[in-house]
């Protein structure tokens, strides 16, 4: 079985489940044109060595990176509005154990919700990322990044919305 | 008491429209193929008007279709049945300008192009340009996620969008920010299609004008030539600010239009501008036209005039296609780079199996088609032709790893394409998003997401291994 398909069984069998780098177990680099300035990671691939790779080619990740020994899962995770930016897709699998795709590998994608946009910050409470792919550039193009500020006011409505969003791509409650 | 009534009893004189012939302007968007009349059309001009208007259609549950300029290509503004439009054009406010950060606040009827008007004064402008920024408005480019010409390089809407206040259906106000701690709010409402609340105020990031902008048009004997050279443009590490490709016919159309020195005898025309520095622009001119050293015709501006000239061409393209056809039917679909000269050529092929004439115009950088299909309305069943060429173009940008629609949304236009693009469960995801903010489905309802059993219906879905998922729903 696939190790997509294993993390599969591994939600549809939990009542409870901590996502971590090492539960997700899933790394490497899937897809990677140049010219197409995208490459598309497995959630649980180290920073470093996606750098690595794109180096080669003279292409950077275009936003602030906390720690570059971190997956690039957690980094997404955790993640604000510079790394956001350049998310072009995800696939997740969510609290019902199912995988599913958002966005892709183009540029321009306005069929249906962003949710590939939306679930970074999620912190691992609503689904698995599995695979996350990713706009770069050239390095001439980079510049100096600040690390984000992030405000840490929360309306109750916010915090309404959040919770029902919750409830959307993990009805169980299964991530913790 | 009906909605109108309550709307007229509680909003000043002038705000609410009713009646065959003044609700006509509204009874479509840019998709005029389509025509519905709205029982009325509230034109609020402040946002206690838009509060009021929101909580009435929502206690006697009356749909709400959000409407900016109006200028959309797929539906999204479109009235459906027994609804009210809330047409948000009134509040068209440059509420504060801050330049030294960057910023400006507005209100989401402001045109497009008003905003890079008011801050050139400050060396800034407003960088997303969609070809109807001339009308378009704010609130209607962040509903849609608006792109144009220059996205490769300075971005979509999303990018551009400092925070957004928001109106639920309940009339609660939210304020989304690049800032928030939390799940990505600010760029779910980036395309949302008027489904998941009403935008009322927008902080938009200004980018400095750069020095020197120029245009490198090349001419190509093959499609190919061309389709290759996009690739290497970038593989060579340069980001042009826009990256544009027309084929044959477009040229054609668009020389007869603007005559501005397109080459007639070329297969394919790119243009290529290349924006910033002064000395950035002339290293990246050197660069660019070595690699363009295959092209048939070059042709490099050596001021504004001659810059605006050859853009000119390319921006006229849709009304010039316009005049070689009674109607045209245009299609957004996005694919990998890599896979343009396949694609164009399979366009091709269908062109010939549907015997309808199509120009190609498009955003190359950016892998965002424009097939412009030519077909005439007065002749039986050339409409429902064009839809099927147009919903096979679609599917083969699925197919090839893209999207179904790059910048003009889905709207009720690409409804069935979108059964293509996502399976059910992904679609369900969908639909409960937007349960979460509009519980009621009374915010532009049936719109940008297919219900599960039209994609049913249509033998669209994914079927694994030849197992129908969901085989619990009907399918007729």
């Amino acid at each position: 079985m696939s190790r997509l398909g294993q993390l599969q069984s591994i939600v549809k069998d939990a009542d409870e489940l901590h996502i971590s780098a090492e539960m997700v177990n899933y790394s490497g680099v899937i897809e990677y044109y140049p010219e197409e300035l995208v490459i598309t990671v497995k959630s649980g691939t180290v920073i470093s060595e996606i750098q690595r790779v794109l180096s080669e080619n003279g292409q950077s990740l275009p936003f602030y990176i906390s720690n570059k020994n971190d997956t690039i899962g957690k980094e997404y995770a955790n993640g604000g509005q510079g790394l956001s930016d350049f998310v072009l897709g995800v696939q997740i699998i969510d609290g019902n154990g199912d995988l599913l795709n958002f966005g892709g590998q183009v540029m321009k994608n306005v069929a249906g919700y962003d949710v590939s946009r939306l679930l970074v910050g999620s912190k691992g409470k609503l689904a698995i990322i599995t695979q996350i792919s990713f706009k770069v550039l050239p390095d001439s193009y980079i510049g100096e990044f600040n690390q984000p500020i992030k405000s840490s006011d929360q309306s109750t409505i916010r915090l309404q919305i959040e919770k029902k969003l919750k409830e959307v791509f993990d009805p169980r409650g299964v991530f913790i | 008491m009906s909605i109108i009534q309550h709307l007229t009893r509680v909003l000043p004189k002038g705000i609410v429209i009713t009646g065959n012939e003044s609700t006509r302007p509204y009874e479509c968007d840019g998709l005029s193929m389509y025509k519905k009349k709205p029982l009325a059309v509230v034109l609020p001009e402040n946002i206690g008007q838009v509060r009021i208007a929101l909580r009435l259609c929502r206690k006697l549950k009356t749909p709400v279709v959000t409407r900016g300029a109006g200028t959309g290509l797929s539906g999204g503004a479109q009235p459906i049945d027994q609804c009210v439009v809330l047409g948000l054009s009134k509040l068209n406010r440059i509420k504060s300008i801050d330049a030294d950060n960057k910023l400006a606040v507005v209100e989401p009827g402001v045109r497009n192009i008003a905003i890079s008007e008011a801050v050139s004064k400050y060396g800034l402008y407003y960088a997303p340009d969609p070809s109807s920024q001339i009308a378009c408005s704010i609130g209607g480019n962040v509903a849609e996620n608006a792109g144009g010409v220059h996205c490769l390089k300075y971005g979509l809407t999303v990018h551009n969008i400092e925070s957004i206040k928001l109106l639920t259906i309940n009339g609660d106000e939210l304020l989304l920010s690049r800032k928030d701690d939390g799940l990505g709010l600010l760029a779910l409402m980036n395309g949302s299609e008027g489904l998941l609340g009403v935008i009322i105020e927008i902080t938009v990031k200004l980018k400095t004008k750069p020095d020197l902008a120029r245009v490198i048009m090349a001419g190509f004997d093959s499609v190919r030539g061309c389709a290759n050279s996009v690739a290497d443009i970038i593989k060579a590490g340069i980001i042009p600010a826009g990256l544009e490709m027309m084929d044959k016919i477009a040229i054609e159309a668009a020389e007869g239009f603007a005559q501005v020195g397109y080459p007639l005898d070329a297969e394919a025309l790119l243009l290529c501008e290349l924006d910033g520095s002064k000395s950035d622009v002339e290293a990246e001119i050197d660069a660019t036209m070595k690699i363009l050293s295959g092209a048939s015709t070059i042709k490099v501006s050596n001021n504004e005039n001659e810059r605006m000239a050859l853009w000119k061409g390319r921006k006229s393209a849709f009304p010039a296609v316009g005049r070689l056809s009674p109607d045209y039917y245009c299609m957004d679909g996005t694919i990998p780079r890599r896979n343009l000269a396949d694609m164009l050529e399979k366009i091709n092929d269908l062109s010939n199996k549907y015997k309808l004439r199509v120009a190609n115009v498009f955003h190359a950088g950016d892998g965002n088609l424009h097939p412009l299909i030519m077909y005439d309305a007065n002749l039986d069943g050339e409409i429902q032709r064009a839809e099927e060429f147009g919903n096979e173009i679609l599917k083969l940008s699925v197919e090839m790893g893209g999207s179904v629609t790059g910048e003009h949304g889905v709207g009720i236009e690409k409804l069935d394409a979108m059964c293509h693009q996502f399976n059910l469960k992904e679609l369900e995801v969908f639909h409960k998003i937007k349960e979460v903010f509009d519980p009621d489905s009374l915010l532009n309802p049936g719109k940008a997401v297919p219900e599960l059993h039209r994609c049913a219906e249509l033998g669209a879905m994914h079927v694994h291994k030849g197992v129908l998922p969901h085989p619990e729903l009907e399918r007729f």
